[in-house]
């Protein structure tokens, strides 16, 4: 995929087909460290053994019940290509947490891409479920809990259309303060 | 053959590094993976490729390549086409295949001669 958020969005809706209601999802961008992590975590059904075991090999997916699919094989190549790694832990009946490690500086690493648009996207797709979202770069961070504004996003939506389009501008431009702030230090 | 020629001939759009349209276009590569791209581009190449990040301007400079083409109707990010307006790398959009604009390339001679 081109941009990680791709790679989030398709994470965050394995959990989602996995039946959680709570999505938490973590970017941290720690490039002192040359480090770019990305952990999904749900409350889902979690991923059963046999299929964990397998989770490297594309052709062996879950798409009857979609508890994973082919995305994680695909994250994971794309991690151990940039000197990263996989890491899933899951659990029956409790949920998944997936993490994937990227080398910041790594050449083959993919640009994040708009998360903005994915968390929006996330928000308007799954009006029922929570999204908890937190964003960190070496030294600054942000964060957005559905649980916190659902009731004014709810009267929002209802009477006013474009106010989702202007909670992604908000975390659009939020996010811009991380980024350009970090690369003028 | 220039770049400007190529702009010309598959009406590719124009989008950074307008003062790179006279650079000569002696080869051709496609390809994604930068890394590999950084060690098997030949000089002076067009490269077609679906990246859009910045990093595709510092592969091109680096391969000193004659342009970058962005095939199957991707768009470069707003920061690189600042860089490429800055190296004076030209960069082109094609909204088919990376496959199909090559044979065209080298069915204009692109490359043959680069292989002998």
């Amino acid at each position: 995929m081109r941009e990680l958020s791709l790679h989030i969005l398709d994470i965050a809706e394995n959990g989602i087909v996995a039946g959680g209601n709570c999505i938490w999802i973590e970017v941290d961008e720690a490039r002192k460290k040359d480090q770019f992590k990305i952990r999904v975590r749900d409350n889902g059904s979690g991923i059963p053994m046999e299929k964990l075991e397998n989770i490297d090999n594309p052709f062996i997916t879950s798409r009857a019940t979609r508890s994973f699919g082919l995305g994680l094989s695909l994250l994971s190549a794309a991690a151990k290509r940039c000197d990263g790694a996989l890491r899933i832990d899951t659990q029956s009946g409790k949920g998944t947490e997936v993490e994937a490690i990227f080398r910041y500086h790594h050449i083959d690493r993919a640009p994040l891409g708009d998360m903005a648009a994915t968390i929006t996207t996330l928000i308007i797709g799954n009006p029922e479920i929570d999204f908890i979202y937190s964003h960190r770069t070496d030294d600054k961070d942000f964060s957005l809990d559905t649980r916190q504004i659902r009731a004014e996003m709810e009267k929002l939506s209802r009477s006013d259309p474009g106010s989702l389009q202007r909670l992604s501008e908000t975390i659009r431009s939020s996010l811009k303060t991380l980024t350009t702030n970090e690369s003028m230090s | 053959m220039m770049v400007k020629d190529l702009v010309d001939e598959f009406d590719l759009e124009l989008t950074a590094g307008e003062s790179g349209l006279d650079r000569k276009v002696t080869d051709g590569y496609c390809g994604d993976l930068l890394s590999e791209i950084m060690s098997n581009a030949p000089r002076g190449c067009a490269w077609m490729t679906v990246q859009g990040h910045q990093n595709i301007v510092a592969v091109a400079v680096q391969r000193e390549m004659a342009a970058i083409i962005i095939t199957g109707g991707q768009t470069p990010d707003v920061e690189t086409i600042k860089k490429a307006d800055q190296k004076g790398i030209p960069i082109l959009l094609w909204p088919n295949s990376s496959f199909r604009l090559a044979g065209h390339l080298f069915s204009l001679g692109i490359g043959t001669r680069a292989a002998e």
